[in-house]
């Protein structure tokens, strides 16, 4: 730890914790299950497209992506990392992956067994590879590169990225339907033949639906942080958001549990509660959290900075109404396309075609009445880096808020220093303050 | 009289722009596009100069910077850079394609921060299934849409078919240059083919094929021939476009083989029409360009992995390749932050090693700077294989 005292400023939502603990829950559960017998699959993260599938055959989901940041935390991706290099992987090479490969040449040397210094039981030899070519390069090409060590089959999910422009050419969004229904249609005669067992259709029909309704009131909640103050810290939502975004456990407890924090931030904000002792600041954060140094945010709290939104790549997509599609596999494929597709008409609109990652900024900083946003450039993930000094531009060109830029990595810890971020809060603060005034006389409401 | 030929080629390599910039002040429309997988067959049936944009290694960045992080794809921040310093101010538009994640984020800025009147982008599916397959006409099918609009024409079938000879006549001519490299000496040299083939890259069809005719003709008949060096070497990466790079790497050496997006790579087989043009392009560029963008697996539908046979199957190809051309070495040259090729490289290694062929993988940042450093590796590596 780096930021000193560890004084706890900001007010937590208390239906946050039971999904937290979710996190843990899910996976001890899931190591016994391992134990047990029952397959696992490594996959990445795959936006609500290939979990479902995964959920309904009953198959273990471990995701190295996380598990990169479990070695990170835990302090022992060091000798992961060497042992890739030595292995001849590059080493500008997103280092969750590096860290993997790593792993699994140990996991091999040991007859498939994980190893004994890897935290939390490690990650068990897996029945296939679930890769996804959304978001990056590395989410396929790392898992192809697999096949070095591991001798099971991968699967690349698809997953359709048109341009802004292009997307409002005839048929596009139909074609993208296709590809993907024809897609996971396939995908489950794959699993289906892996597992050695057939799909549950009836199964696969309510994870869905469960699925699209938990992330519905995730998204409903993150509408009620538009109050003002902001009930419920960029920190609630990070440590709520992974039994949605990894449909982890029991489907129907995590929707209670969703609607309870629900609740709870809805009378937050009929009482007027605020996530923090006094609101000066509105902030937006992009985009994956300094995991290691979370305190950081309780220091900017005590300074009046409330984080009221976040991380575009862990939101829900907004609702869509699907019941009126009765083939389970094209309701999940639709909605998966929802994610971005659902954003194309207002960026072009809004003249943004730098992609749904700069307009959502946009939109969240507009609709959040934001005063700043505070950019967290990773130097081995470039899908989380590269729009960010455009976002920086075009948050001051079109909506006169100013960002604030801290570099970190994903496994080099160090790179990331809290103690930098805090002392360019106060200027921060200055420039901030500044484009309200700037934004008043230009007549923005905020 | 005007330059032919390894002259003509020399010219054009150092000042690209300069024939379609005349095209251009004639009326014509000009068409960027920095990466192969842009079927340049459907803006020549419209009548629209293709144009390959290429970083510039001299240049230092700056204007980048402003919009892209540091860690990033050095060539895909230069030829933002350039284009952010008005060095393609003679294009009508770009067209740019989903091959890596570089390349489709570096489009996106590119298109918001240059206001150029045309701007497409092809979205690329990851795996070649036959469901990403016909995503991926459909794709191309919007571009002619767009490239219809904006050129005021209508693609017929019969132009369609013209370009489609022609670029095959162009890739049947760059496969011949690479013959004139079995010998040894080779006939040319990899340094002369780079320029002949970023030549090619900056002009119309038809006189980039006039072109590759003068040249073979002329190395085939020259009396001075590139040396015989220690060694003949097979150069595996993504895009070697500088002469410089390949000189330095022919210091002691020949490079009889490019394996990379400014070598043979563009120009592997040919379009072949079965029914359908634009589904005949998006077979071929889909199936047949080895980027390492694409996913491929020995077969489709895999139960298990099997290594060897997947090593097999991706990279069998250049088996053949390390025979016909009697190659004693391999360089896996990329630049820094090429993600989708960086991958690949134990993979690709352990495939030549399989074949008991030397490879040593070589980094660059894409700066004159790094040319010392990488000849001390090329030495390094001339030395191991003796
Ligand atoms: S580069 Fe970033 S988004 Fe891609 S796999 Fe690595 S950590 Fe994930
Ligand atoms: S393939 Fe490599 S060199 Fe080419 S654009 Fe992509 S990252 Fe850059």
């Amino acid at each position: 730890m780096t930021t000193g005292e560890k004084k706890r400023v900001i007010n937590r939502v208390k239906a946050m914790y039971p999904l937290r603990a979710k996190v843990d829950e899910s996976y001890m559960r899931s190591l016994e299950a391992i134990k047990a017998g029952k397959p696992t699959v490594w996959a990445m993260l795959n936006f609500c497209y290939g979990d479902p599938v995964l959920k309904a055959m009953d198959i273990e989901v471990v995701y190295p992506e996380n598990y990169g940041a479990a070695l990170a935390a835990a302090g022992v991706a060091r000798e992961y990392l060497d042992r890739a290099d030595a292995e001849g992987f590059p080493t500008h090479l997103c280092g969750y992956s590096r860290a993997n490969f790593g792993y699994a040449a140990r996991l091999m040397e040991l007859g498939g067994q994980p190893p004994p210094e890897a935290p939390m039981g490690g990650m068990p030899k897996p029945l296939f590879l679930l890769s996804s070519v959304a978001v990056c390069d590395a989410r396929y090409k790392w898992f192809q590169a697999l096949g070095r060590y591991l001798d099971v089959p991968v699967w690349t999910l698809e997953a359709p990225l048109p341009g802004i422009r292009e997307f409002q050419l005839k048929d596009c969004y139909e074609e993208m339907v296709r590809l993907s229904t024809r897609h996971l249609r396939d995908f489950i005669a794959f699993v289906e033949k892996a597992v050695g067992r057939k799909m549950d259709w009836d199964k696969l029909d309510e994870i869905a639906n469960l699925m699209m309704e938990i992330n519905r009131v995730s998204h409903e909640i993150n509408e009620l942080r538009k109050a003002k103050p902001c009930p419920m810290h960029s920190r609630d939502f990070w440590s709520a958001m992974p039994p949605a975004l990894f449909l982890l456990g029991d489907l129907k407890e995590s929707l209670q549990l969703y609607k309870n924090l629900y609740d709870e931030v809805a009378e937050r904000v009929k009482n007027g509660t605020s996530a923090i002792p006094e609101e000066k600041y509105r902030l937006v954060f992009a985009e994956l959290p300094p995991w290691h140094s979370l305190d950081l945010f309780d220091r900017l709290a005590e300074r009046g900075w409330n984080f009221v939104i976040e991380s575009f790549g862990y939101h829900p997509p907004p609702p869509v109404d699907l019941s009126h599609v009765s083939d389970p596999i094209e309701r999940i494929a639709r909605y998966s396309l929802q994610r971005m597709v659902s954003n194309y008409k207002d960026a072009l609109e809004k003249n943004v075609v730098a992609g749904v990652d700069v307009y959502i900024y946009l939109k969240y900083v507009s609709e959040w009445k934001c005063d700043g946003a505070f950019l967290h450039p990773l130097v081995s993930c470039r899908s989380a880096s590269t729009h960010l000094p455009h976002l920086a531009n075009i948050l001051m060109e079109r909506l006169k808020v100013p960002s604030l830029i801290v570099e970190g990595d994903i496994v080099d810890l160090r790179l990331f220093n809290p103690q930098d971020a805090l002392l360019r809060a106060e200027p921060f603060e200055e420039a901030m303050e500044h484009y309200r005034k700037v934004r008043r006389e230009a007549g923005f409401d905020w | 009289m005007a330059a032919k030929g390894l002259l003509r080629a020399e010219e054009v390599y150092h000042d690209p722009t300069r024939r379609v910039r005349e095209l251009r002040a004639k009326g014509k429309k000009v068409i960027g596009y920095p990466c192969v997988y842009v079927p340049l067959e459907l803006l020549a049936a419209l009548d629209i100069v293709p144009y390959r944009i290429c970083g510039e290694m001299r240049e230092p960045v700056t204007e980048a910077d402003r919009v892209l992080p540091a860690s990033f794809c050095p060539i895909m921040r230069s030829c933002l850079d350039c284009s952010l310093k008005g060095r393609h101010d003679f294009l009508d538009g770009t067209i740019t394609v989903h091959a890596s994640d570089p390349q489709e984020k570096t489009a996106r800025i590119w298109q918001s921060y240059t206001r150029l009147p045309y701007f497409h982008f092809i979205d690329m599916p990851g795996t070649t299934r036959t469901e990403a397959l016909e995503y991926f006409a459909s794709q191309l099918d919007g571009m002619v849409t767009t490239l219809e609009t904006f050129s005021g024409k209508k693609l017929s079938a019969d132009r369609l078919n013209k370009a489609i000879e022609a670029y095959n006549q162009q890739r049947l001519l760059v496969q011949s240059l690479f013959e004139l490299t079995k010998p040894s000496p080779p006939l040319v040299s990899g340094t002369e083919i780079v320029k002949v083939i970023k030549a090619v890259m900056s002009l119309p069809v038809d006189e980039g094929n006039q072109l590759l005719n003068e040249v073979l003709e002329e190395v085939k008949a020259r009396k001075e021939k590139p040396q015989a060096k220690r060694a003949r070497l097979l150069l595996w990466g993504s895009t070697t476009d500088d002469a410089a790079v390949m000189s330095i790497l022919e210091s002691n050496a020949n490079v009889v083989f490019a394996e990379d997006c400014a070598g043979y790579r563009p120009y592997r087989g040919k379009v072949i029409v079965a029914t359908d043009e634009v589904m005949a392009l998006a077979i071929h560029y889909l199936l047949e360009i080895t980027c390492a963008r694409t996913f491929v697996q020995s077969t489709a539908t895999p139960t298990k992995k099997d290594y060897q046979q997947d090593l097999q199957g991706r990279y069998g190809y250049l088996k053949s390749i390390i025979s016909d051309w009697k190659i004693d070495g391999v360089i896996l040259l990329l630049v820094r932050y090429c993600d989708p090729f960086a991958f690949e490289v134990p993979a690709v290694k352990d495939y030549f090693a399989s074949l008991g062929i030397p490879a040593t993988y070589i980094e660059y940042d894409y700066t004159e700077g790094s040319l010392a450093p990488m000849r001390t590796r090329v030495e390094a590596f001339l030395e191991t294989i003796g």
